[in-house]
C-alpha cells in the first residue's frame, strides 16, 4: 500500500528533491560554521528557514516524524537566535544537527520505497530537547516560558477587539481556479513572492503551510491577504498577486486611500492585528497550539474582531541579509526528458547527415541545396550546444559533499585534515555526476584512512606540516573531464602491496616482474585492501574495486600514482559525455575509422626524408623541426591495407594530452558530425577502450565506424 | 546433477510451450529456446572491431542500435564458410544484452515435448561439448539445443 494519498504522489519527487537540497545547504552552513567557529545571524535565519521549509512541506506530505524533528530543530534555534545563549558544548550542538540531518536523509531515500515503515525520532527528539532545556536553564535561568514546549512559543495569543488596529492594511482576496488543489500551497507561493515587499504581511487563513485543511477554507472563501507595504511597492504586490499561478479572480477589499484611514471590513472575516514594534515580518505562520487554532476556527464566522494570532516575525532579517533577490529563473526538470531530447538531436544530426550527404545527390551542382543544408548545420550544431549545455553540471556539488565526510573522519579518525578543491566549477554531464559521488567518497575515505599518516608526529618527522591536505581538483582535458584525489600522505608502499597481494593470490607472474604503477593499480583489485584492521569507513578490501567499476560503467579510467613519503594521487577520467563530436573519417582497408576532430593537428602528405627510423627500427616522421613516431593504423588493428607504401597514404597527425604521434590511414573520406554511441557491454572484458576504441558512430548511409581513442592508441603504441 | 539439469530445462519448457527455433550449421540441426529471440534478420554488412577474439565478427546497426555478432560457426570449432543468401543473424536478448548470432540457415519453430530430451554429455570431461545444453530427439531426428547463456556470456 502507498504510503501517500493518492494525488499526493505527483508530489513526492518534488518533495524529495527539494527537501535533500535543502539538507546539503544545511550541511554546508553547518560546515561552514564549524570552521570558522561561529554562528552568523544569517546562518542561524537561514538554518531556521531551512528546518521551517521541511517542517512544512513535511507536515504537508504527512509526515509526521519528520516533520516533528524538524520542528524540535526550529526551535532550538529559534532559542539560540532569540536568547543567544552562551553554548559551552557546542560540539553537542553540531552532531545533533547533523546526525538530525542524517537521519532525515535517510528518511527520504526510504520514502522511494512504499512499503517501508516511518522511523520513529523519538530518540532524536528527545536529546534535542533535552538540549533545548539545557540552553534554557543551564544559561538563562528564569526565562518566561514563553519560548518553550512548542512551536506556540514563538506566537503570542493576543485578542485584540480594536478595529482600529487594522490601520493601513491593504486586504486582497484571492480565489484560485477550480480544482487546481493544494490551494493552500499556492497560496503560499504568492505570500512568499509578495513578502518581500511588505512591511507587515497577514493572511486568512494563516498557518497555510503546515495545516493542509486550510485548503478547504481557502477554495470555500478565498485566501485574504492583508498587508502594508510603501505606496510605491503596493502596484508590485498586486502585479505579483495577478500573475501568480492559477489565481482565477482577486478583489482588492479595501485599500486605505491614505496609509491611516481606518477603512471598513467585512465583518465576518475581520482581524484583529496586533501592531508589532519590529517592522517586517514576513511570510512566517506558524503553527498554533490545536486548541487555540480549533477555538479560532469556530469562533471566525460567528464573531468578528476574535483571536488572532500574530504573525511571527521570525524572517525579518532574511529581508535585509538577503539583498539580492529577482524573480526565480531556474526550474528543475525530469532527468528522463533531457535524456529524450539528447537522443532526439541525436537522431536529428543522423537524419541531416542522411540528406546532405544523400547518395542521390552525387555529382549534381545544387548551390542553393548546399546554402540550405550549410544553414541547417549550423543550427543544428547550435541546437546540440545548447541539450549539451543543459545537462551539464558543476562538480562542486558532489565536492562539497566531500566535505562532510571528511569532517566526520575527522572526528572519528582523531587526524587532522583540511579538504581543498580545485576546479569544483568545471561542469559534468548530468549522467556522470550521478555516478561520481560514491567513488569520490570511496577515495576521500581511502586518502583519509590509508593515506594521510597515522599520527602527526610521524608528519612532522618527515618534514611535512602536521595538519595533512587531500586535494580534489577537476580540469578539462582534451574531451575528458580529469578528477584528480590526491593525498600528502605516506604514499603506497611497495613492498606492502606486493606481499599483501601475494597472500592474497593476485599476482600472476613473478613479483620482481612487477614496475610500481602495476603494483600501484594492484590496489584496486577486487579483495584488496593493506588495512589490516577493518574499520568503518574503509578497509573492507572491496572500496577500491567498487570505484573502479563504478567509473567505468560510465565510460571513465581510473589510475593511482603514489611517491613514496610524498603522497598518492588518484586520477580519475571521464568523457564530457559529449555525445556528439566532431570527427574526419578515414579509411584503412575496408575499414572506415572516425578520429576526433579536436585531437586533430594536421594533415601530412610525406615526402621523401620525412621519415626515418630510431635505434629500435620504430619509424620516426619529421615535420618541420619536430620528430613523431609513426603508428601504422593497419598494423595497429592488422587490417589489409589498399596500398603498404606509406607514400600513398595520409599521416595524420595527433595530439592527445601534450603527446603526440602521426597516424598512417589509406585515405580522408570526409568531415561529419557523429553521434558517439558506446560499444556494447560485450566488449567490455576485452578492455577495447585501452585498444584505442571509443565508441563507434552510425553514418548517413547507415554504417558503422569506430571512434578511435588517441589517447590510448598513443599509450599502446 | 545431470538430473537436476534435466529438471530445470524442463519447467523452462512447459512453461514456454517448449518452442525451440531450429537452425542448421553445415547439416547439424541446432536449437535456440524462442524466449530470447527479439527477430531473424538476413545477413548485412558487418562492422568488424579490431583486436577482439575472432567469434566476435563486429558489429551491426539494428534501426540505429549498434548490436554485436558472434559467429556460432567460430563458437563451436566449424571452419568458416562465405556467408551466402540463406546466412542469417538472429538477435537475441540475455540479461539486456542484444547480441547477433550468425547461422547458416534458419529452418523452422518446433515443438518439443519434454520426453524428447535427453540430457547433455558431462560438460566437464568433453571441452567440445561445453556449450551443449540438451539432445532432443524427436522421431528419430536429433537436435542439439545451445546453451546461450554460456555462448554469449562466457
Amino acid at each position: 500500500m502507498s504510503r501517500f494519498e493518492s494525488g499526493m504522489e505527483s508530489m513526492i519527487d518534488t518533495y524529495i528533491y527539494e527537501s535533500t537540497s535543502l539538507l546539503e545547504t544545511l550541511d554546508q552552513i553547518m560546515m561552514r560554521t564549524e570552521s570558522n567557529n561561529r554562528f552568523d545571524e544569517e546562518d542561524i535565519n537561514e538554518i531556521f528557514r531551512i528546518m521551517h521549509t521541511i517542517k512544512g512541506s513535511s507536515a504537508m506530505m504527512g509526515l509526521e516524524n519528520m516533520s516533528t524533528l524538524a520542528h524540535r530543530i526550529e526551535d532550538m534555534f529559534f532559542i539560540i537566535r532569540e536568547e543567544k545563549p552562551v553554548i559551552e558544548s557546542i560540539q553537542t550542538l553540531y552532531e545533533l544537527v547533523f546526525d538530525s540531518s542524517d537521519l532525515l536523509k535517510a528518511e527520504i531515500d526510504m520514502l522511494q520505497d512504499e512499503d517501508s515503515e516511518p522511523t520513529d525520532f523519538g530518540e532524536q527528539i528527545a536529546k534535542i530537547e533535552s538540549f533545548v532545556e539545557y540552553l534554557k536553564t543551564g544559561t538563562m535561568p528564569g526565562n518566561e516560558p514563553a519560548a518553550s514546549e512548542n512551536a506556540s512559543e514563538g506566537v503570542k495569543t493576543e485578542a485584540a477587539s480594536d478595529s482600529g488596529n487594522t490601520d493601513g492594511f491593504v486586504k486582497v482576496r484571492v480565489f484560485f481556479e477550480d480544482n487546481c488543489e493544494m490551494e493552500n500551497l499556492r497560496a503560499l507561493l504568492i505570500v512568499n513572492k509578495i513578502s518581500e515587499y511588505c512591511t507587515e504581511l497577514k493572511t486568512i487563513p494563516e498557518n497555510i503551510e503546515t495545516d493542509s485543511s486550510t485548503a478547504k477554507e481557502i477554495v470555500e472563501n478565498g485566501f485574504l491577504i492583508m498587508f502594508k507595504s510603501h505606496e510605491d511597492d503596493q502596484k508590485l504586490i498586486m502585479t505579483e498577486i495577478e500573475g501568480a499561478i492559477n489565481v482565477k479572480s482577486y478583489e482588492v477589499l479595501d485599500a486605505p486611500a491614505q496609509t491611516e484611514s481606518a477603512p471598513a471590513e467585512e465583518p465576518a472575516k475581520e482581524i484583529a492585528a496586533e501592531k508589532d514594534a519590529e517592522p517586517a515580518p514576513a511570510a512566517e505562520p506558524v503553527k498554533a497550539e490545536p486548541a487555540v487554532q480549533a477555538a479560532a476556527k469556530a469562533e471566525k464566522p460567528a464573531a468578528p474582531a476574535q483571536t488572532t494570532e500574530q504573525i511571527n516575525n521570525k524572517l525579518q532579517q532574511k529581508n535585509t541579509n538577503h539583498a539580492a533577490k529577482g524573480k526565480q529563473s531556474l526550474i528543475s526538470v525530469n532527468l528522463n526528458k533531457l535524456d529524450q531530447l539528447l537522443d532526439m538531436v541525436g537522431e536529428i544530426v543522423i537524419a541531416e547527415a542522411m540528406v546532405t550527404s544523400n547518395p542521390d545527390l552525387k555529382g549534381l551542382k545544387l548551390d542553393n541545396f548546399q546554402k540550405s543544408a550549410r544553414e541547417l548545420r549550423k543550427l543544428t550544431d547550435e541546437l546540440q550546444d545548447i541539450v549539451m549545455s543543459i545537462r551539464m553540471v558543476p562538480l562542486s556539488g558532489v565536492f562539497n559533499k566531500m566535505t562532510r565526510i571528511v569532517r566526520d573522519m575527522k572526528v572519528k579518525l582523531n587526524k587532522d585534515v583540511n579538504l581543498v578543491f580545485e576546479g569544483e566549477e568545471t561542469e559534468v554531464d548530468k549522467s556522470v555526476i550521478d555516478n561520481l559521488n560514491d567513488p569520490l567518497m570511496h577515495m576521500v575515505r581511502n586518502s583519509m584512512d590509508h593515506g594521510i599518516e597515522e599520527t602527526q608526529e610521524e608528519r612532522i618527522a618527515a618534514g611535512k606540516p602536521a595538519q595533512g591536505t587531500i586535494t580534489l581538483a577537476a580540469y578539462n582535458s582534451s574531451g575528458e573531464v580529469i578528477i584528480v584525489v590526491s593525498d600528502d600522505g605516506g604514499g603506497i608502499d611497495t613492498q606492502k602491496v606486493l606481499s599483501k597481494a601475494m597472500a592474497n593470490g593476485l599476482l600472476t607472474k613473478p613479483a620482481e616482474e612487477y614496475t610500481d604503477k602495476e603494483i600501484f593499480n594492484m590496489v584496486m583489485l577486487p579483495g584488496f585492501s593493506t588495512n589490516t584492521e577493518v574499520t568503518e569507513f574503509s578497509g573492507r578490501g572491496v572500496g577500491m574495486d567498487v570505484v573502479r567499476q563504478s567509473i567505468e560503467k560510465i565510460g571513465g579510467t581510473v589510475s593511482v600514482d603514489s611517491k613514496k613519503g610524498e603522497g598518492t594521487n588518484f586520477i580519475i577520467k571521464i568523457p564530457l559525455s559529449l555525445a556528439i563530436i566532431d570527427g574526419i573519417e578515414v579509411s584503412v582497408g575496408k575499414s572506415i575509422f572516425t578520429i576526433p576532430t579536436n585531437t586533430i593537428k594536421k594533415f601530412i602528405k610525406l615526402k621523401e626524408g620525412q621519415l626515418f627510423y630510431d635505434t629500435s627500427q620504430k619509424e620516426i616522421i619529421k615535420d618541420g623541426n619536430k620528430c613523431y613516431p609513426l603508428i601504422r593504423l593497419h598494423q595497429f588493428y592488422n587490417i589489409e591495407p589498399t596500398s603498404d607504401n606509406i607514400y600513398d597514404g595520409v599521416v595524420v597527425l595527433v595530439e592527445s594530452e601534450g603527446r603526440s604521434a602521426c597516424i598512417l590511414v589509406d585515405e580522408l573520406i570526409g568531415e561529419q558530425q557523429v553521434v558517439v554511441k558506446p560499444f556494447s557491454p560485450m566488449f567490455n572484458r576485452y578492455n577495447i577502450k585501452q585498444q584505442g576504441m571509443a565508441g563507434c558512430t552510425i553514418l548517413g548511409d547507415g554504417s558503422i565506424t569506430i571512434i578511435l581513442d588517441i589517447d590510448n592508441i598513443i599509450n599502446e603504441n | 546433477m545431470a538430473n537436476e539439469v534435466y529438471q530445470t530445462q524442463k519447467n523452462e519448457f512447459n512453461t514456454n510451450g517448449g518452442q525451440i527455433l531450429l537452425y542448421y550449421i553445415d547439416d547439424v540441426l541446432y536449437g535456440i529456446e524462442i524466449e530470447y529471440i527479439t527477430e531473424i534478420i538476413s545477413i548485412m554488412p558487418i562492422t568488424v572491431v579490431p583486436r577482439v577474439p575472432d567469434f566476435i565478427k563486429g558489429v551491426i546497426n539494428i534501426r540505429g542500435k549498434v548490436v554485436p555478432v558472434i559467429s556460432i560457426r567460430n563458437k563451436i570449432n566449424q571452419p568458416e564458410i562465405p556467408y551466402d543468401d540463406k546466412t542469417c543473424i538472429i538477435i537475441v536478448e540475455i540479461n539486456d544484452l542484444t547480441v547477433g548470432l550468425i547461422v547458416d540457415c534458419v529452418r523452422e519453430i518446433s515443438t518439443v515435448l519434454p520426453t524428447d530430451t535427453c540430457s547433455a554429455p558431462d560438460f566437464k570431461t568433453v571441452n567440445e561439448n561445453q556449450y551443449i545444453k540438451s539432445i532432443i530427439d524427436s522421431n528419430g531426428e536429433i537436435k542439439q539445443l545451445l546453451d546461450i547463456h554460456k555462448l554469449i556470456l562466457e
